[in-house]
């Protein structure tokens, strides 16, 4: 009997090697190890075993069964792993085929530039706020030291909506707002919407869009404009930017200056973008005139400030490399679509 | 401030170059918007005295000139001119020569006869008679006989010269002239400035005899200043004064209008000159216009003046527009025999408004606009005399009349040197101070620290510490400012709840491919018409612009949507296919028309979408969305917006307020705008959404019991609302309803006539146990039962 077993392990382990499926495999299972399968039908024959034979010939009909019951698992484990690789074969895709997404949506260019410019500004402590696009007079022209008779108020053609009131002509109306309603330390930026009469062209539009900005406190320096106009040049046009200072004019701010960056296409060297300059002409600042402070109840003697005027339009025009203002405000999806 | 380099080099000595000398005066704020090099414009003319002339044997209009040209060899060049004789000194272009009217000339064959170049005549070098005598007559340009052969042809005309032309900031009026530049350039180069000292001959006489001057404004008329000068020599100017006026751009007329000019160019102090026969009564009355008078002008047009303009007239009518012109009445003729010349100071602002009202601009008016300095006023006239003494002119009265209230001081301003230091945030040296600004003209010595500083006449703009900065900067030089950081504590900034509330809308927006767009705040004062608005609607009410560029920027908008279809119709007529658009922008409301004080400017977002698979509903969907995201409970009620279809428009209300409307373009309003397909515009107010408080978000226990679906097929009028029902089902359903699905409508075969079918699916769930079938049924039934009360009934 014992003779038989090993026989039937070594038929068992043969035919399981032979078997190419998992319905061979299990045809070999109910063969030997089913209720009708010859190692049960030797186990029935127990019976007519001595008293000493019985536990050997049963520790090894139980080992002979753990055997096959193994052999038969691990073919199971390869036939399927080989059936699943061969369907997942037959599943293969052309991944080069374009995907499937679902439709963009995207911020305006202006609004894209603006945001990543507050957020710079913002991480030097300074707040955002709005003031009115309807200005007065007083807002727009007295309080920036611009009254009535001054030839600077020939700089800019005005739009007027009633007596003493117009469409502004600059965010810098703002910095009076916010001096009247908040006392220094003063960190403000301020965007918006402004206007000049000015005919459309490639590069000019009657409603464009400034960022003003304005720092008030003791001890502010030209030298402080310059770190922080630096620090923005910087985050705008990468880390190896340049800033120049070049003496201007401008009535609400004394010494004023027109502000420079060294050219982000060529550096200084001058190439097509800055016209051979190398350099790129992006904002007017300067030093807040006394007269402008007082009028907003601040002592020029204590305190000191810098304002700076960003013109956004052209710095979307430039950093994107925009050639003509008017595609702004067209809104050609087609346009749109590339930021 | 067009500048000749050749006459700046009269006051300045130059010893940098072209490039040099702009970058330094870029540095210290005289920005150079061109550069000029008038010998560029003409190459290899020279002046040629004809030798010898022969017949062409092949024509009978040629002929063949030989040409000294100052060489051993004649030139010969053929010419088809008549004029030309021997010994005539006559421009020759030669080989390879370039004139002003873009010609380039070659050597070339005239029927056979080589020619080695070409005569000219005047016209071909851009002249005109007042440039040089007789070069308007026809044929070729016959110069002055004591030109010397050889000669070039740019030194003949003052072409030798460059023109720079600095812009000139409003507060630095003193640079509107040649003096004030050369002060500047002199500074910049660190030279000495040779500034005229004006003297001259005089005859004795009494000028009360021949003229006496009113004025009756000194308010507007600051100071007036009057000198008379007999026995005139009308002639024409020296070639030296010529070649500056032409290089500034003005025509030489003869002497004594041009010196008024040069003077003008030179000290930036405008002149004019009477003949003093036209003035009537022999009296200068300096008053303002009466209403309605009128006055003729050197350019023989005719202006009827108002009250607030001041005018120069004699004892009869205006004889000139005080600063800006002359009266054609009065002016210097060529055989006028007395002059009266006068220099004034005008008040700025009086001459910008009396220039502007009539539409004249003139170098004058400009200088007086932008400021002039009263004590300039006696040394241009001194000027003027000096060179009318010159130039033999005529006999200069040795009496002067000069009115005004009182004349300018220097005056002076102490500065702290510390104060500019802290202000600039550097630390110059006090001594560097002193000298840059006595090198301005500023006389200043220091004291313990404290820059005491006599301000010049001319230099009105400084008026403080600031002013100083900005002075001893701009020379100093901003290459030595160094950016330092801001002091005080650093905290990030804040933006406005308003912004903030943006922003969140315009994620949501863009989450659902919307596109953000920018439009123009004015428009036409015709674009509400396509909108078909009702006479009484507050969108009407628009603010509008008093000088706009236009009238398609005439008018402040109330509404976007207007905008928004324009922008539409450019994406469709352009062959996109579908788009999506928003825009977040303002509304102006005024408070009352006319205006009279600021208008409200409130928030508002439109939106338009058009395309394949848009709808109604996919508008409503963002909208639903955007609401949700506020956690407002609006409703959406039928609306009447006469540009929206009227059977597919909705109006968005929360509580008693309609914030917005949305729906499908009227198919009329979209023909406005060329568009062809549909479209849907939504515009929804802001305040309201800025307002909302959004509540905390609270965490919700995930259900632990399953939920039970029933589906309802319910037959119901065709009119019935099926929002209003779902409403209806959910709520009767009370709070074990979790939630009410549409799946179906159908209308059609086996449905009744004027019925359809709405199949819902009720979802209900407790959050205490898994239902039983008995409490499901209970629910339903009641639903069923209470829907006959509102005639929906379940469908068999």
């Amino acid at each position: 009997m014992k003779d038989k077993l090993e026989l039937l392990r070594s038929a068992a382990k043969a035919e399981i090697h032979a078997a190419d499926s998992v319905q061979a495999v299990d045809e070999i299972r109910v063969k030997f190890l089913g209720k009708k399968g010859e190692i049960t039908a030797i186990l029935k024959q127990m019976g007519s075993l001595s008293a000493e034979e019985r536990p050997i010939i049963g520790q090894l009909a139980n080992e002979v069964r753990a055997d096959i019951e193994a052999e038969i698992a691990g073919a199971m484990s390869l036939l399927k792993d080989k059936a699943l690789n061969a369907k997942l074969e037959a599943e293969e895709i052309d991944i080069t085929l374009p995907g499937k997404q679902a439709a963009k949506g995207s911020l305006h260019p202006l609004n894209s530039v603006l945001e990543n410019l507050i957020d710079i500004f913002q991480s030097m402590g300074f707040d955002v706020v709005d003031g009115p696009e309807v200005e007065t007079e007083h807002y727009n022209f007295e309080a920036l030291n611009v009254p009535a008779d001054h030839p600077a108020r020939d700089m800019q053609d005005t739009f007027y909506l009633g007596p003493e009131l117009l469409l502004r002509t600059q965010t810098s109306a703002a910095q009076i707002r916010t001096m009247e309603t908040r006392k220094p330390p003063i960190r403000i930026i301020s965007p918006g919407r402004v206007y000049r009469a000015d005919e459309v062209d490639a590069t000019h539009s009657p409603v464009f869009h400034q960022v003003e900005g304005l720092v008030v406190d003791k001890g502010i320096t030209l030298c402080d404009l310059m770190g922080t106009l630096e620090k923005f040049a910087q985050e705008i046009y990468g880390s190896d930017t340049k800033v120049r200072f070049r003496p201007s004019f401008f009535p609400f701010t004394e010494p004023s200056v027109e502000v420079d960056v060294s050219c982000p296409k060529c550096g200084t060297k001058g190439c097509n973008m800055c016209k051979g300059a190398g350099w790129i002409e992006i904002l007017g600042a300067g030093m807040v005139h006394p007269n402008v402070l007082r009028s907003c109840g601040i002592d020029p003697e204590v305190y000191t400030g810098f304002a700076f005027g960003i013109g956004l339009d052209r710095l979307t025009t430039t950093k994107h490399k925009i050639s003509d203002i008017r595609l702004l405000f067209e809104n050609d999806v087609r346009f749109l679509e590339q930021f | 401030m067009k500048v000749s380099l050749n006459w700046l080099k009269l006051y300045v000595d130059i010893d940098v170059t072209l490039d040099e000398l702009c970058n330094k005066m870029i540095s210290a704020g005289f920005e150079v918007e061109g550069v000029e090099n008038l010998a560029d414009t003409m190459q290899n003319v020279v002046v040629g005295k004809i030798v010898k002339i022969t017949p062409h044997e092949n024509s009978d209009h040629l002929q063949i000139c030989q040409i000294d040209i100052g060489e051993s060899e004649l030139v010969q060049i053929v010419t088809g001119a008549q004029n030309v004789f021997e010994g005539a000194i006559v421009p020759a272009a030669l080989h390879n020569s370039v004139l002003p009217n873009g010609m380039n000339i070659k050597k070339g064959k005239l029927r056979g006869v080589e020619s080695c170049g070409m005569l000219c005549s005047g016209e071909e070098l851009c002249l005109k008679e007042a440039d040089y005598p007789g070069a308007e007559v026809y044929g070729i340009l016959i110069l002055d006989d004591s030109l010397i052969p050889g000669t070039d042809m740019r030194e003949v005309l003052g072409l030798d010269d460059v023109i720079i032309d600095f812009s000139v900031t409003s507060n630095r009026p003193d640079c509107q002239c040649m003096i004030g530049i050369a002060r500047e350039v002199g500074v910049v180069l660190n030279k000495p400035v040779n500034i005229p000292n004006p003297t001259y001959k005089t005859v004795s006489g009494e000028i009360t005899d021949y003229i006496t001057v009113e004025d009756r404004n000194f308010d507007l008329c600051e100071r007036y200043m009057g000198r008379v000068v007999n026995n005139l020599r009308i002639k024409p100017s020296p070639d030296w004064m010529k070649k500056c006026l032409k290089a500034a751009g003005m025509r030489p007329i003869n002497n004594i209008v041009d010196i008024t000019n040069f003077v003008m160019l030179e000290t930036g102090q405008p002149m004019h000159a009477f003949d003093r026969r036209d003035i009537k009564g022999n009296k200068i009355i300096i008053r303002n216009a009466f209403e309605g008078e009128k006055i003729t002008t050197l350019d023989e047009k005719e202006h009827t003046l108002t009250e607030q303009m001041l005018v120069i007239a004699d004892a009869e009518a205006p004889s000139c527009l005080a600063g800006i012109m002359g009266g054609l009445n009065s002016e210097i003729k060529d055989d006028t025999t007395e002059l009266f010349l006068e220099s004034a100071k005008f008040k700025r602002d009086n001459v910008r408004s009396t220039a502007r009202a009539l539409g004249v601009r003139t170098e004058s008016s400009s200088r007086f606009e932008r400021g002039t300095d009263i004590m300039n006023v006696q040394f241009a006239m001194d000027r003027a005399l000096q060179l009318i003494s010159e130039l033999d002119a005529g006999d200069i009265i040795d009496t002067t009349i000069d009115l005004h209230q009182g004349l300018k001081e220097d005056r002076l301003l102490n500065v702290s040197a510390q104060s500019v230091n802290d202000l600039l945030g550097l630390n110059i040296d006090a001594s560097v101070m002193v000298d840059i600004l006595n090198r301005l003209s500023i006389k200043t010595s220091e004291d313990n620290g404290i820059l005491n500083c006599l301000i010049p006449s001319w230099r009105d703009d400084i008026e403080g510490k600031a002013d100083i900065a900005e002075e001893v900067m701009r020379i100093y030089g901003y290459e030595h400012i160094v950016g330092t950081s801001v002091k005080g504590v650093l905290t990030r900034g804040k933006k406005s709840d308003e912004r903030m509330k943006a922003d969140k809308i315009k994620n949501l927006l863009i989450c659902n491919s919307m596109r953000e767009i920018t439009t123009y705040s004015f428009i036409s004062s015709k674009a509400l018409e396509p909108l078909n608005l009702n006479e009484a609607d507050e969108r009407n009410k628009t603010i509008s612009i008093i000088n706009p560029l236009g009238d398609e920027y005439s008018t402040m908008r109330t509404q976007l949507t207007t905008s928004m279809l324009t922008v539409l119709s450019t994406n469709i007529n352009r062959k996109t296919k579908s788009a999506r658009f928003f825009e977040i922008s303002k509304r102006f409301i005024p408070k009352s028309l006319p205006l009279t004080e600021q208008p409200l400017e409130l928030p508002v977002l439109c939106m338009g979408i058009y395309g394949e698979g848009e709808d109604f509903f996919t508008l409503k969907g963002i909208i639903e969305q955007l609401m949700q995201s506020f956690s407002l409970n609006v409703k959406y009620q039928k609306s009447a917006e006469p540009f929206l279809h009227p059977g597919r428009q909705a109006q968005i209300v929360l509580g008693d307020t309609v914030i917005g409307t949305f729906g499908e373009v009227h198919p009329k309003t979209a023909d406005c705008y060329d568009i062809n397909e549909k479209v849907y515009v939504a515009e929804i107010k802001l305040e309201q959404l800025y307002a909302a408080v959004q509540p905390p978000v609270i965490y919700k226990a995930t259900p632990k019991f399953p939920a039970v679906n029933r589906d309802l097929a319910l037959l119901c009028n065709k009119t019935q609302p099926v929002g209003d029902l779902i409403d209806f089902v959910s709520q009767t359903a009370g709070k074990l309803c979790e939630n009410v699905e549409l799946f179906d409508i159908y209308e059609g075969e086996q449905i009744p006539d004027g019925k359809k079918s709405v199949a819902i699916s009720l979802v209900l769930r407790s959050a205490e146990a898994t239902l039983t079938d008995l409490e499901v049924d209970a629910v339903i039934n009641k639903v069923i039962k209470r829907l006959q009360t509102i005639d929906v009934a379940l469908r068999q």
